[in-house]
């Protein structure tokens, strides 16, 4: 009843706030008002962008949006009777709206997002059984190796965790390919993951057929388990040992529950932050989807799978007959369908596992394409805005997901229209240079400001626009190509492993390339037409303005496709270890200071033999988090430096057995608290104003980078010479 | 006769050598002198016009009343055709149009039509016409060739063309720059048609006498473009004579609805009728019967009123009688009757005097075809084409401050228009909107809106004049000839539009300009005004039959009004004041925003010195006509440019309205209109005063004339007669009144003419809006959805 009294009142409340924002009121009013509104937002942001201020500011910024949907709506459509003015004009309009929409629909997602839950580590009270999930289709055995040693030393009883492998890549089908070569492979393939998972008491599981990818291969392996809880993990996702005690107590907690979801955490750079050199600095373009939307979706229930690092219940899945395959992003579409059926998800902002993103350019859009399309299929087959069963906030916020995937078309739009005047002289936005600056002016700055207290510490100035604007260049075409046929995408395994042995540019930059060029052409064109033009000088200025931030924008994204060569491919975590180091036939006190999937970095005390040299074998010794024995693990020397009284040696592992992965996987994977550490390092707001100066030095940077990569790539092409670029300092 | 209709140079000559400077010294008509008994006929020039083979122009008796032998009628059997003075013809093109009202007699016979006008010395005669038509029937068509001096000729008016009642007058000029092809040049074009030596003359003596009261409509104007009524009121001095006096002023002046016209009260006296000029005598049959010649048969016995020939004041004087008073006021309600306009409200102003075709009276949203407004599809080859319509508002209109018009462009432009030309759109002769040409190569403009500002709309009619300045690589060359080429350039079609949007409608008080506007609040229906005259002068007399007047061609009704009313006993009614400062009632005058002081401190000699504190208002008027207006320079301040794009000042960031200061007038300002809430808040007093008599008829004149009257407004509007500078002054707390049933549309623009007005409440509303949604929110968010 009280919330009822309440949301009348909110409802009032919001129809007086509606009529006061779409008064017409006259040019000099919403000067003054957007001027009083950016001040009033900045005052808030200085007494603090948390708490109760954070949706006042909120609402501020909300009226200012509102005025100029309301005033774009009214007044600047070019003529109907002007089609060509019009139709690009009208689309323009959409795409605003789009905009304003997908603002409006974050609003309602991160309007309050739960905070952390705290650690259940020491609650439970039943362990019930659970089955671990590891699918893969071909990835190789040493990543396959960690994954599943790191899987099998969760602290749990031993007699309640079933690890499973399910190769997708052994498959009878793929045995029997008429390619002998493929088979042969395949053949081989079964083999090994069997031995392997025999090691490591993994129980490995294949089928006849490749039957809806993923979701059949899990589906199968449902059929063949029993436990009652499901985790699965992506072949590269390596948990950590508290994942089960973290997530499973959960599900006696609410009968209903489906789902807990915990982050992906990834221990290398996207390919944008590693050209870009951000991975260290700034949060990575996951952790605003982690690190926020997951916690709103959350409050509203609808926190949905992301297809790894997750535990489901074994009776949900059963009422939907198994994960859904219709869409090639099955994760989400099963949470849909069960949401819909009145389960329920939650969601742990905490990194429980580690894993690899792709590494090149390449495979990151590939992986991108999937998710885009996998939505679109999921809103054209589900449309969860009208499915039953779904609560109206639980509606709202998968719009809120699916819809994401429609800024291709925005994108694109935002990035022609000013073209459209600069070269072919439409009128496709009917206002003055004053309007321009009362309304359009007031309404960009609110919005950035909007963005950066809804995700200030997640995501800094501009870095949202460029990730959508590298996208945007291949991800058209995919969300067009699935519109138009909707049931034609299928799944693609992302690469992950992948790594970059010399600079170059990416194989799909050309695209870039030529908008840039065209962007710059289209400078030319402006400052052209401001001198022989003088009576419409205004409207050219700021027309070309806005194609100069897109040319800022595309010339960061130079950088982004100008592949860096980079020998370390995965992030070093820090820890700090007691080891013996053994070199030759003496063995070595030291700390273990920081390791990665590949190797690790010791710091050794006392004199090191003479004659030691790179590629030498050494071996590390620990004592280990899973069961407090010592292990020794094999290494392979990779550098020395030598300080006054310690060395510090970087080493690469040289794992020979299920016993050696194990050791691996407790380096890196035994504590994800590290990894909170690690993230909570690159968290900081820059603030709208510090922000936006650091992204224009690195765009400017990144675009001359960008520039001598095509001067390379185009003398390579003409003398045939391979130049390397390896040893490039860009 | 028909060798005058040849082509005019030819008969220049002979008329510049007989009638040259005649109009150098026009009537005097000031009534202010001492009336003589024995005035000379006018010093008009009835033969100075080219007479010689015209037996109609010669003087004849009239052939009535022996004793008026020596005042001829001829006068009366002369319309001077202009209805205003300073009909200039400028720029490129330019088009006058009214309408003239004749008599039945008139109408049949015979005239002959003399046409006298000047023109710029930089006109170029072999590219520019001046034409003037009647019924639609071109009478003159002459090239512009007149620079030394006023050149007159004489045309034959075609038998049948004059029609009884309404006939449509237009003068139409096309005008080139002999040498120079520049925008600027275009504004040194000018013709001036001459008042008075552009008139016709009626050859049937009966034309020249007015048979019935609804001939008073064709009174005309004096060759100084004046209309004058003469009331000879025995009895003015007494309470009971006031509101019949006031109704007939209202009811003649509505009848005739004159541009410029004035009533002059007298007890005794008369100046001889003529052009322009009528007489009217009203007063109970004893009262009248010593001064007329001849008593209306039955003027003893019942109201009458009837156009006589008198042997004193001559023929066509008006006689309104009765046995006692309230006869006489049954008489002028008689001949006010067939005046009232019913409750309902009007389709168009009336204007056709002046101007045609009537503005259409907009209450809501509509489209106006420019066809219908008067507007014809024009090509044209200059190189600044304009055009004007006008439109009306009513006077609860509250909307300048957001709303906007959109004029729906038709027209197009040939491949020579260069980028940079402009069509700007002017509203009451303040810029409201332009659009620039962008692109080359001609382009056809279907129905492009431009939205225009209804910033300068004000209730009554607006005039609304669109200019399309056109630049084109001849001009730039330049030529000779270039300037007298008729390669059309730009087309206006009539199909384009004038939308009127639905607009705030609440009245606003105090608001003088909805006064002049449409009378308000004066012009309801049976409103009984008290209207409080000091009825011992008759120049307060006389300017509150010019106002009323005024008012009631405003109103388009007469107006209601009541001048028996004690100003003790106004209470919580509308009133209206006229009188000297002196004279004004107790505490009227502090009720109005003016000390009381006033009424001493306010004298004749206070005006005396300084009409050069005049020149800072003059600036100001230069500056805010000329502020954005397209061929000044660009202004590079970015001041400025805040000033001029958003119109934001300090006046802007004012919240809370400071107490209205007292008004006292400048030196040199002798006449004024005030206007406030009357104490109550139940309805609006206005005042109309001056420091003396004389001053007060003279001022009132003044401002009623139609280009003066349309400048009052605001609170407290005052006149300098020796400068002839008009200031207003606004109010700084402005009373709104329901006029309109309650409405949610109507109340949310109302609220969104007010706020775009008071921009910082408007912040300030949206900032407290924000914070309590804000909370709201964060309430109910805690109670949705999982909880922290």
């Amino acid at each position: 009843m009280l919330r009822f009294g309440l949301f009348l009142l909110w409802a009032f409340l919001g129809f007086c706030m509606l009529v006061l924002v779409t008064l017409p009121i006259s040019l000099e009013t919403q000067f003054i008002t957007g001027m009083v509104v950016l001040i009033a937002m900045m005052i808030l942001k200085l007494l603090g962008s948390e708490g109760n201020l954070r949706l006042i500011a909120l609402a501020f910024g909300t009226a200012v949006v509102l005025r100029y949907a309301y005033w774009r709506t009214t007044s600047t459509l070019p003529p109907f009777n002007q089609l060509e003015n019009f139709i690009p004009g009208f689309l323009l309009y959409l795409a605003e709206m789009y905009s304003v929409m997908m603002l409006a629909l974050s609003l309602f997602v991160v309007s309050r997002p739960l905070p952390p839950r705290p650690s259940r580590r020491n609650a439970n009270k039943r362990f019930p059984t659970v089955d671990v999930f590891i699918p893969t289709y071909n990835e190789d055995a040493d990543l396959l190796a960690n994954t599943m040693a790191a899987a099998k030393q969760m602290e749990y009883p031993a007699d309640k965790l079933t690890v499973w492998l399910l190769d997708d890549g052994g498959t009878v089908q793929k045995r029997n390919s008429e390619k002998i070569i493929d088979a042969n492979a395949a053949e081989q393939r079964f083999r090994d993951l069997q031995k392997l998972a025999a090691d490591l008491d993994v129980r490995y599981l294949t089928r006849e057929r490749n039957e809806h990818a993923k979701a059949g291969n899990m589906n199968n392996a449902l059929d063949q388990s029993e436990g009652e809880l499901i985790v699965i993990f992506d072949a590269d996702h390596a948990p950590a040992r508290d994942f089960l005690l973290e997530t499973v107590s959960y599900f006696d907690d609410d009968p209903k529950l489906f789902l807990v979801q915990t982050p992906h955490f990834f221990l290398n750079p996207d390919p944008v932050e590693r050209n870009l050199r951000t991975f260290e600095k700034m949060p990575s373009e996951n952790e605003m989807f982690y690190g926020i939307i997951q916690r709103g979706l959350d409050k509203w229930d609808a926190s949905f799978f992301c297809g790894s690092a997750a535990v489901l219940r074994r009776t949900a899945l059963a009422e939907t007959n198994g994960f859904s395959g219709v869409s090639i992003t099955e994760d989400c579409e099963t949470a849909v369908e069960l949401h819909s059926r009145g389960w329920s998800s939650l969601y742990i902002d905490r990194p429980l596992i580690a894993g690899l993103q792709p590494a090149t350019f390449a495979s990151f859009i590939g992986q991108r394409s999937r998710w885009a399309q996998g939505m679109m299929q999921i809103l054209r087959f589900r449309f969860p805005p009208l499915k039953r069963g779904l609560s109206l906030p639980q509606r709202l916020c998968y719009m809120s997901s699916t819809l994401f995937w429609l800024f291709p078309f925005p994108r694109a739009i935002f990035l022609v229209a000013p073209l459209c005047y600069l070269f072919f002289d439409l009128q496709i936005f009917t206002a003055s240079g004053g309007e321009f600056m009362a309304y359009t002016l007031s309404y960009m700055l609110v919005n950035l400001m909007m963005q950066n207290y809804l995700y200030g510490a997640f995501r800094w100035p501009w870095i949202s626009e460029l990730y959508e604007y590298v996208q945007t260049v291949h991800l058209l075409p995919a969300v067009i190509s699935v519109i138009l046929n909707p049931r034609k995408p299928t799944f693609k395994v992302t690469a992950k492993d992948e790594s970059i042995a010399r600079s170059r540019l990416s194989e799909i930059a050309a695209p870039f390339f030529v908008i840039f060029f065209v962007l710059i052409i289209a400078v030319f064109v402006t400052i052209y037409r401001v001198y022989t033009e003088p009576f419409k000088a205004d409207v050219t200025l700021v027309v070309g303005g806005w194609n100069l931030l897109n040319l800022i924008m595309a010339g960061c994204a130079l950088g982004v496709v100008s592949e860096r060569g980079e020998k370390a491919a995965t992030r070093r975590v820090a820890v700090s270890r007691r080891c013996d180091f053994k070199l030759g036939d003496t063995w070595l006190q030291g700390t273990i200071e920081n390791v990665s999937v590949n190797g690790a970095r010791v710091n050794l005390i006392g004199a090191i033999p003479e004659g030691i040299t790179i590629d030498d074998r050494a071996e590390l010794r620990f004592k280990t988090h899973s069961d407090g024995n010592q292990g020794v693990l094999p290494v392979e020397i990779r550098n020395v430096e030598r300080g006054g009284q310690n060395v510090v040696i970087g080493c690469r592992y040289h794992p020979e057995g299920a016993a050696h992965h194990k050791l691996v996987a407790d380096l890196i994977f035994a504590n994800s608290a590290q990894w909170t550490q690690f993230q909570l390092s690159r968290r900081g707001n820059p603030g709208l104003l510090r922000g936006t100066f650091w992204f224009l030095r690195l765009a400017l940077y990144q675009t001359y980078r960008g520039l001598v990569y095509l001067g390379r790539a185009a003398r390579d092409r003409g003398s045939d010479k391979s130049a390397s670029m390896a040893e490039s300092h860009l | 006769m028909k060798r005058l209709a040849f082509p005019l140079s030819l008969t220049l000559a002979t008329l510049a050598a007989t009638t040259g400077l005649a109009q150098q010294s026009p009537f005097d008509m000031t009534p202010e002198k001492p009336a003589q008994e024995s005035v000379p006929a006018p010093a008009s020039p009835p033969q100075t016009a080219p007479s010689v083979d015209d037996p109609a122009q010669q003087t004849t008796p009239p052939q009535t009343g022996a004793a008026g032998a020596a005042r001829p009628a001829v006068n009366a059997a002369r319309r001077y055709l202009l209805s205003q003075p300073d009909i200039v013809l400028s720029g490129e093109n330019a088009l006058r149009s009214w309408a003239m009202y004749l008599t039945p007699e008139q109408a049949a016979s015979p005239a002959k039509l003399n046409f006298g006008y000047q023109n710029a010395i930089v006109i170029a005669p072999e590219a520019s016409r001046l034409k003037l038509s009647i019924n639609g029937v071109i009478i003159v068509d002459t090239p512009v060739e007149s620079t030394e001096s006023v050149s007159r000729a004489v045309f034959d008016i075609p038998a049948g063309l004059l029609r009884p009642g309404y006939n449509d007058v237009r003068i139409e000029a096309s005008q080139r720059h002999r040498t120079d092809c520049t925008i600027q040049s275009t504004y040194e074009l000018w013709s001036e048609i001459n008042p008075e030596a552009t008139y016709i003359d009626f050859s049937e003596p009966e034309a020249g006498r007015w048979q019935r009261v609804d001939d008073l409509r064709a009174i005309g104007t004096t060759p100084t473009s004046e209309t004058r009524f003469n009331f000879v009121v025995p009895g003015a001095d007494q309470a009971i004579s006031t509101t019949p006096v006031m109704r007939l002023a209202s009811g003649l002046g509505l009848m005739a609805e004159m541009p410029n016209q004035s009533f002059s009260i007298s007890r005794k006296e008369a100046p001889p009728a003529g052009p322009g000029l009528a007489t009217v005598v009203i007063g109970t049959a004893g009262e009248l019967e010593p001064l007329l010649g001849e008593l209306p048969p039955g003027a003893e016995i019942s109201p009458t009123s009837l156009v006589v020939d008198d042997s004193r004041f001559g023929p066509s004087t008006l006689v309104v009688t009765g046995p006692n008073w309230p006869a006489v006021e049954n008489a002028v309600e008689a001949l006010i009757t067939p005046l009232k306009r019913p409750t309902s409200q009007r389709a168009t102003m009336s204007t056709h005097t002046w101007r045609m075709p009537d503005p259409p009276m907009v209450f809501q949203y509509s489209r106006l075809k420019f066809s219908d407004l008067g507007v014809n599809t024009q090509e044209f080859s200059g190189r600044r084409f304009r055009t004007n319509f006008a439109v009306s508002v009513p006077s609860d209109f509250f909307a300048n401050a957001y709303g906007q018009a959109t004029v729906l462009l038709d027209a197009a432009y040939t491949p020579d228009v260069m980028p940079g030309s402009h069509i700007d759109i002017y509203v009451n002769g303040n810029i409201a909107a332009t659009v620039p040409i962008t692109t080359g190569g001609g382009e056809f403009l279907s129905h492009l809106p431009i939205p225009v500002t209804m910033r300068h709309f004000q209730p009554g009619y607006n005039i609304i004049e669109l200019e399309a300045v056109l630049l084109t690589e001849n001009d730039n060359v330049c030529a000779p000839g270039a300037t007298g080429s008729t390669e059309r350039r730009f087309v206006l079609f009539d199909t384009s539009e004038l939308v009127m949007p639905n607009f705030a409608r609440i009245a606003q008080r105090p608001n003088l300009s909805a006064l002049s506007g449409t009378g308000s609040p004066y012009g309801l229906d049976e409103a009984h005004i008290p209207v409080i005259v000091d009825r011992t002068q008759p120049e307060a007399l006389s300017s509150a039959a010019t106002l009323l007047a005024r008012l009631s061609i405003a109103a388009g009704r007469p107006i209601s009004m009541d001048a028996s009313v004690a100003p003790s006993a106004i209470g919580a009614q509308n009133a209206i004041s006229v009188s000297t400062i002196s004279q004004v009632p107790a505490g009227m005058l502090r009720q109005v925003g003016m000390p009381e002081s006033m009424k001493t401190s306010w004298t004749e000699n206070t005006g005396a010195e300084a009409a050069g504190a005049n020149t800072e208002t003059t600036l100001d008027e230069w500056q805010t006509r000329l502020r954005g207006s397209s061929w000044r320079g660009q202004i590079s301040s970015f001041e400025e440019w805040l000033q001029r794009t958003f119109n934001v000042s300090l006046d802007t960031f004012r919240i809370f309205q400071g107490a209205e200061p007292e008004f006292v007038p400048n030196p040199g300002e002798n006449f004024l209109l005030a206007q406030q809430q009357n104490p109550t808040g139940t309805g609006v007093w206005t005042v109309i005063t001056a420091p003396t008599a004389r001053m007060l008829e003279e001022g009132m004149r003044a401002m009623a004339s139609q280009p003066n009257w349309r400048e009052v407004a605001g609170r407290v509007t005052t006149y300098n007669n020796m400068s002839t500078v008009i200031r207003v002054t606004q109010p700084q707390d402005v009373a709104l009144f329901e006029t309109q049933p309650f409405s949610m549309r109507n109340y949310r623009r109302i609220m969104a003419n007010w706020l775009s007005a008071n921009a910082v409440a408007y912040s300030m509303a949206l900032v407290v809006m924000s914070v309590l949604l804000g909370t709201a929110t964060l309430i109910l968010l805690n109670t949705l959805g999982r909880k922290d």
